[in-house]
């Protein structure tokens, strides 16, 4: 008797405890929907401008000593909505016919840059240490109990009362405003709108503007949560909404309130009932620890690969969505041959001359920074695989590279095991373990496979490597043990020299696998995918096999990097290397320079590691952090110029150069190579096919 | 004749709109046999029930006398199911050859990764000998080295059938292969058809708005009509039927 009644009020505590944060991931929630359905933007971004306004409301409160009331209402009232007006006037409002994955990089693109941006314009770094506030005097020291069970704190209570009240307003909103029942229109099926006559620019710049509002509000409100004011802790949050969101299959307002109460009790209802339970069970301790932050990652992981309908749900719920014409392919770059040479060559002379400079001039520091840019090419490579062969978005790869370095210190740790052995020993770890992820979530489809790696990232990041024989736990590892260098063939690679040779070895020897696959059978049966799926499943091409197989030497490829990488360092360093946030901004790196060419890895390797030192501080002294602005922005190509600027700039720098050679060249047939020097944005296959349905309505020929 | 294909009672709904409703069908083995119907009867939702694109809501595909409903895609086209796609599904960044290539290389199922990575995985001579026979069968060989984005929609359509005969189908599935063809180029695809189906034997099931070629080329057909079985019969019957002119032809354009 007494402990049911105890468990009750547990419950009933746990509750109370989860319903103010479930308010604000509800609120979130709500406008990843209403840009979801009417824009088809799956916005990661709205972590970062929910970072954005908190740091904003904190800085004019605690710098500048604002007031309350003006420091909100410049952050979350001005500040929040404009952003989203911004972005989805001068990006995302010409990316409506983009494909999906397309639109899916851009956000990313914004996450990376959004908080640099604003903490370099707006010099966030004054607040970035300190205990955020809420927007009520004493938020976190005032308590009020009503039910006598669990007191409730201003902060928690202001988070209530102000995410319910915004949720009531959008509601009336819908109900009651003729915009407002424009945009429910739009919501329910954007095609059908439209023919009815719906202003859909409006609409969704509407959209955009409350969904910003709301995540600039909520981050605002769930600041106080945190011990210290940083970006990846908001990202985490998007990613928890995303949760609630997709508990309503994505389309649902309603169900997406419902997932992020719901997500919001049942993390609490763990961390109360969990620690209870391993007190009798103890193998439950990992993961009571490790399981709570990471509740939301493993609830979208599961709702993703256990309700397989999620993916037909979001395809076919416009009853108009089979008239759609399909959105246009990504724009094409065909290269000619002479190009293809007139880039090598020019490329081994400039990679000559730095390994001369190098070799013979470069300092301690230099050194370094050159042998991690050619590791991270390594690294790259991976993600030339994944997305630039089989045209997926993965954003876990910097987990899998994580585990080519645990690897190789668990291994040299326990077993004295070679480190370069262990290298090797890594990569096929994580090829398993990328070979295993795959499985369940290749058949979600392009976005969906993106959230799910995203999802597993995290995972990885917060409850993988806390296990003794992952990360090392609180031991060892992450805190830097160090691992000794190879001593091989008569060479010791503690020799800097002698290591950045090593990688440059491993690197080509990497690049050109990794040139043979593209030229062999996975790679060409990837292309006939990225192509068209089902004309691919119709010459009997198993989609999922050659996707695993694809996904497996991705990871592969990126833990013998990471692995690499550890050696280089003599340690994890896990944090500064492979948390999920340096993932993304890997994706963006290369999606941006070029995906598809063993160059592009090789250019967005050299950016990493050296674009920072030689050209943002040395040349420009400007902060490094203008990397992430720069490559962030300039994904936002990715949906017109899908081969990457590197490619599309060579093509159109070059195709001059192109004529040029043509009229030294007597050899040329005018006509072979026409094609390729002004093919730089051909005609797309679904746009005349399109044509031709529409001018077929009319009735038989 | 035996039976290659029956389809016994497909129905198909789209969120309660009423695609299919209980059509059956039956192609012998080597035969032509039309499929005609106005704009919307549901051809290619028939199409991509048998292929697998679709699953259907109720009813039975047989193939060779073996249940293949729950089959996916790919393992039907391994047991011998070829189409072409109404709306051009082609392989961006591939020349015309590469599309006929990759398909071989999967017929033959001698690819792997491993292969790939000692330097194998490259197209052999025996296969481009194959592609580029039929590329110049097809009226294509000129172009085969190009870009498929430079290509016309008529080319693209060949491309399809080109692609498809590669994987050796025992049933074709032609999806209007003429739209977009002028009349010149619709009889060199009839043409070439009919010489390589008489080379390798295989059915052909044939959506066509051009009644002419329909009348021309098959054997048999189907009339579909908002998801039903108009009529089926002999070509030459089929499309004497006065209710088939009524329903589908609207006067009389033929005669
Ligand atoms: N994926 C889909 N979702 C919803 N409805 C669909 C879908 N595909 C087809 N339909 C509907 O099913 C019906 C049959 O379409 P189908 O494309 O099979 O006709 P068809 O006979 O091939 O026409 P056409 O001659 O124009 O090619 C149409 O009303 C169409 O709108
Ligand atoms: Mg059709």
């Amino acid at each position: 008797m007494l402990i049911a009644a105890n468990v009750g009020e547990d419950v009933f505590r746990a509750v109370l405890q989860g319903t103010p944060p479930g308010a604000v991931f509800a609120l979130i929630a709500l406008g990843f929907v209403l840009t979801y359905k009417t824009s088809g933007v799956f916005n990661l971004a709205f972590g970062a401008q929910a970072y954005v306004s908190a740091a904003m409301y904190f800085k004019a409160k605690v710098e500048w000593e604002w007031p309350t009331f003006w420091a909100f209402f410049i952050s979350v009232i001005l500040l929040a909505p404009a952003i989203g007006l911004l972005l989805e006037r001068i990006i995302f409002r010409h990316l409506r016919t983009a494909p999906a994955v397309a639109k899916l990089v851009v956000a990313i693109g914004l996450t990376v840059a959004i908080p640099a941006l604003f903490e370099l314009l707006a010099g966030f770094e004054a607040v970035a240490g300190q205990t955020p506030q809420g927007i009520l005097p004493d938020g976190a020291s005032v308590f009020y109990d009503p039910f006598g069970v669990y007191p409730w704190s201003r902060n928690e209570l202001a988070q209530l009362l102000v995410a319910v009240t915004a949720m009531l307003l959008l509601g009336a909103m819908f109900r009651y405003s003729s915009i407002g029942l424009s945009m429910r229109a739009v919501v329910e099926s954007p095609r059908l709108a439209e023919l009815a006559g719906v202003n859909s620019n409006r609409v969704s710049s509407l959209a955009w503007g409350i969904s910003s509002l709301f995540a600039g509000l909520s981050g605002v409100l769930i600041a106080p949560r945190f011990n210290t004011l940083a970006a990846p802790d908001f990202f985490n949050i998007m990613v928890v909404a995303i949760a609630a969101a997709a508990i309503g299959k994505l389309v649902s307002l309603p169900w997406a309130v419902v997932g992020g109460l719901g997500l919001g009790i049942t993390i609490s209802l763990f961390t109360t009932f969990l620690p209870r339970w391993s007190d009798d069970l103890s193998w439950l301790r990992p993961f009571q620890e490790n399981l709570t932050p990471s509740l939301p990652f493993v609830v979208l992981f599961g709702i993703m690969v256990l309700w397989p309908g999620i993916r037909q749900s979001i395809d076919s719920t416009d009853p108009l969505s089979g008239v759609d014409p399909p959105p246009p392919g990504l724009a094409s770059s065909a290269r000619s041959k002479r190009l293809t040479n007139v880039t090598r060559v020019t490329a081994i002379l400039i990679i000559g001359i730095c390994a001369f400079w190098v070799f013979a001039k470069a300092d301690v520091g230099w050194m370094f920074l050159v042998t991690q840019a050619v590791i991270m090419s390594t690294i790259f490579l991976s993600i030339t695989v994944i997305t630039g062969f089989a045209g997926q978005i993965s954003l876990c790869q910097a987990s899998f590279a994580a585990m080519g370095g645990f690897a190789v210190f668990q291994l040299a740790d326990r077993w004295d095991i070679p480190v370069l052995l262990g290298a090797l020993i890594g990569a096929a770890i994580a090829a398993a373990v990328g070979a295993l992820l795959a499985l369940p979530i290749l058949r979600l489809g392009g976005v969906w496979f993106a959230i799910a790696t995203l999802a597993f990232a995290f995972f990885f990041d917060s409850v993988m490597i806390k296990f003794s024989w992952v990360g090392g736990g609180d031991t060892s590892l992450l805190q830097g043990t160090r691992v000794d260098r190879p001593d091989m063939f008569g060479i010791d690679f503690n020799n800097d020299k002698s290591f950045l040779l090593l990688v440059i070895v491993v690197f080509i020897i990497a690049s050109f696998l990794v040139v043979r696959v593209r030229e062999g059978t996975v790679g060409r049966t990837l292309q006939a995918l990225r192509g068209s799926e089902v004309a691919a499943e119709s010459i009997g091409i198993s989609p999922v096999r050659v996707r695993v197989t694809a996904f497996a030497l991705s990871a592969a490829i990126a833990g013998l990097g990471g692995s690499l990488l550890t050696i280089q360092q003599e340690n994890v360093n896990y944090a500064g290397n492979f948390a999920p946030f340096a993932g993304l901004f890997w994706t963006v790196l290369v999606v941006t320079l070029s995906a598809r060419t063993v160059e592009g890895a090789v250019m967005a390797g050299v950016s990493f590691g050296l674009f920072e030192r030689a050209v943002l501080r040395n040349v420009f002294q400007l902060s490094g952090k203008w990397r992430f602005v720069l490559f962030g922005l300039a994904a936002s190509q990715y949906a017109r110029h899908p081969e990457g600027i590197l490619e599309y700039g060579k093509g159109r720098s070059f195709g001059r150069l192109d004529a040029l050679l043509d009229r030294w060249d007597p050899r040329s047939s005018r006509s072979g190579d026409e094609s390729s020097s002004e093919s730089e944005e051909p005609t797309v296959d679904g746009d005349s096919a399109a044509d031709v349905d529409g001018a077929k309505t009319g009735g038989t020929r | 004749m035996t039976t290659l294909l029956e389809a016994r009672g497909i129905a198909k709904d789209f969120r309660g709109i009423r695609a299919l409703s209980e059509v059956d069908l039956t192609v012998e083995e080597g035969e032509r046999v039309g499929l005609i119907g106005p704009n919307g009867a549901g051809k290619t939702t028939l199409f991509n029930c048998l292929s697998g694109v679709l699953q259907p809501n109720r009813g039975q595909v047989m193939f060779d006398g073996a249940d293949i409903g729950n089959l996916a895609v790919n393992r039907r086209a391994l047991l011998g199911i070829g189409r072409t796609f109404q709306r051009l599904e082609l392989f961006n960044d591939s020349t015309v050859r590469e599309h006929l290539l990759i398909a071989e290389r999967v017929r033959l199922g001698t690819g792997s990764m491993w292969k790939d990575l000692l330097g194998l995985g490259r197209p052999t001579s025996d296969e481009i000998k194959v592609c580029d026979e039929l590329l110049d069968l097809l009226g294509l060989g000129e172009i085969r080295d190009e870009p498929i984005e430079a290509l016309s929609l008529g080319q693209g359509r060949l491309v399809e059938v080109g692609r498809a005969l590669v994987t050796r189908p025992r049933l074709l599935l032609l999806d209007e292969p003429s739209s977009g063809l002028d009349r010149e180029e619709t009889a060199t695809l009839a043409r070439t058809l009919r010489d390589v189906q008489e080379q390798q034997g295989f059915a052909i099931l044939l959506v066509e708005h051009d009644v002419e070629l329909v009348a021309d080329f098959t054997e048999r057909t189907y009339v579909l009509d908002f998801g039903q079985l108009l009529a089926s019969g002999t070509t030459d019957e089929v499309l004497a039927d006065p209710a088939v002119r009524r329903a589908y032809l609207g006067d009389a354009d033929l005669t």
